[in-house]
């Protein structure tokens, strides 16, 4: 019964999240992380024009970032848990309507999705260009977050719901008390796994004059013309970030003990 | 009619389930009378776990009906999850809840379900515990427990429900063999309380002890049915010769 607790889901995409067996002073982690750090210091130190000009420009674009990620992948996780709860469905309109959804989207590349939902929704009501990231970034993540729930749920042995349902809970009942509460252990470690993923994707939300982090850069060196220079400072920012998201979830995951 | 079947408080009337072109039960039919304790026997495969299923619907049948105090849990109208309520069940492989504490486990369908308040609730699972024996447990978490343990919390949660009817599907099958005493100990006082039990089990022991009527299965039939003393000492079919003598 105790080893029961095993990661079913594979960790595919993002920043490989450390494990607990990377001891020492010389991780990748810690290599890359000091490491990129180190270089956004030296360069603004040893070459402060361009560099902290390009530096204290970022910040706006690195708050739209996170907005446009926290945002998505909670809606998201709102269209996930559903579509989770649809392609387990033994309702075939249900299940039916949940599966192509997921095929439908992971068919299709997230830029072309972005693109289509922009003008598709700009066609019918006027929604701001960064409602419609989200919404796009989030229909996206929903279909991958699903299969995720999926998974989750059906690692549940299923004498669980079968003793929550001799008791006379409803199959509602027994999700919401039993099944899923269970579940959440094992869908944490790919959650956070595609929280990192999507904070990278969200770059693709540039392009639809959302001023996010590469948004930024672009326009400053479009002005300055110091091209190298801002995509240098945009991908060293971007590393840190998703460099210190993926080791705050490690550390969150093992305070909850779900590799336990 | 007899009076005696109508009256009865599980009646099970020419059961038929297929798993796919498998027979898994093959036209049964039996009645269990409140307060009876009766204990189901047969080898593995033979339909008396599916049979046990069927009567809270775990498993649906293909013909037949299944009337469980006045209700006909086969028909597609009645609410299932009512019927439920007063059917407690305990499986072999316990099914405790793990991410919960011993007392959640027994409070949570009373709070749930029969819309007890918390402190209700806890006054009865703290009750339960004790009559089980692991009072002193409440606040640990099950996977902390030894399989005994666990079949004890698992009988608990199932009694806070006040059911009027047990099903234990082999109970003590996965238990290691120094606690199955203690999990069979309390089924026999909860046979003594005069609750009303059917009983999947290889436990001979148990049988002749608590049973009122054994029942033997085999290729989803009813092969034979009776007292523990008609059936361990004066069986009639032949298949029941057998069977008693490989595992006596």
């Amino acid at each position: 019964m105790k080893s029961e607790q095993k990661r079913l889901i594979e960790v595919t995409d993002g920043v490989a999240i450390p494990s607990r067996k990377d001891v020492g002073l010389f991780t990748a982690w810690r290599v890359s992380f000091i490491g990129a750090i180190t270089i956004i210091a030296a360069l603004i130190v040893l070459k402060p024009d361009p560099y902290w000009r390009i530096f204290t420009f970022l910040p706006d674009g690195v708050f739209i970032t996170f907005q446009v990620t926290v945002e998505a992948i909670l809606l998201a996780l709102v269209i996930g848990l559903f579509t989770g709860l649809g392609r387990i469905s033994k309702n075939p309109i249900i299940n039916g309507i949940a599966s192509v959804y997921v095929e439908v989207i992971r068919g299709i590349p997230l830029l072309v999705q972005l693109f289509y939902i922009y003008f598709a929704l700009g066609r019918l009501v006027n929604v701001p260009a960064m409602a419609s990231a989200v919404i796009a970034m989030a229909v996206c993540y929903g279909a991958y977050m699903g299969e995720i729930f999926r998974a989750g749920i059906e690692s549940i042995p299923d004498g669980q719901m079968e003793a929550a349902r001799s008791l006379g809970m409803t199959h509602a009942q027994a999700m919401r008390h039993v099944i899923l509460p269970q579940a959440f252990k094992t869908i944490l470690p790919p959650i956070g796994n595609e929280f990192v993923a999507l904070l990278k994707d969200s770059s693709l939300v540039s392009i639809l004059a959302v001023s996010d982090l590469l948004r930024r850069g672009r326009e400053f060196a479009s002005e300055s013309f110091t091209y190298f220079e801002t995509y240098t400072m945009v991908a060293l920012v971007y590393l840190v970030i998703t460099l210190f998201l993926s080791k705050l979830i490690s550390i969150m995951e093992e305070r909850l003990g779900v590799n336990q | 009619m007899s009076t005696s079947e109508e009256t009865a408080l599980v009646r099970v009337e020419n059961v038929s389930k297929y798993f796919d072109s498998l027979k898994a039960l093959d036209n049964v039919s039996i009645n269990v009378h409140n307060q009876e304790r009766m204990v189901v026997l047969g080898p593995s495969g033979s339909g008396k776990s599916t049979l046990l299923r069927s009567i809270n619907q775990l498993e649906t049948i293909d013909g037949g009906r299944i009337i469980v105090d006045g209700i006909d849990i086969t028909d597609h109208r009645t609410d299932i999850n009512k019927v439920r309520e007063e059917i407690g069940m305990v499986f072999q492989s316990f099914n405790v809840f793990p991410h919960r504490t011993v007392l959640d486990n027994i409070n949570l369908a009373q709070t749930v379900v029969r819309k007890r308040s918390k402190k209700e609730s806890t006054e009865i699972s703290r009750e339960l515990l004790d009559k089980v024996g692991i009072l002193d447990k409440e606040n640990v978490y099950p996977t902390k427990l030894s399989g005994g343990q666990q079949q004890r919390v698992a009988i608990a949660r199932a009694l806070a429900m006040k059911p009027k009817l047990m099903l234990f599907d082999e109970p003590t099958s996965a238990l290691d063999p120094e606690m199955i005493g203690e999990v069979l100990d309390v089924m026999k006082n909860l046979a003594l309380d005069g609750m009303t039990m059917i009983v999947v089990t290889h436990e001979m022991g148990f049988a002749r002890e608590v049973a009122d009527r054994v029942v033997f299965m085999d290729y989803g039939a009813i092969i034979e049915e009776g007292t523990p003393e008609h059936f361990f000492h004066n069986p009639t079919m032949e298949r029941t010769k057998i069977f008693l003598n490989q595992i006596l």
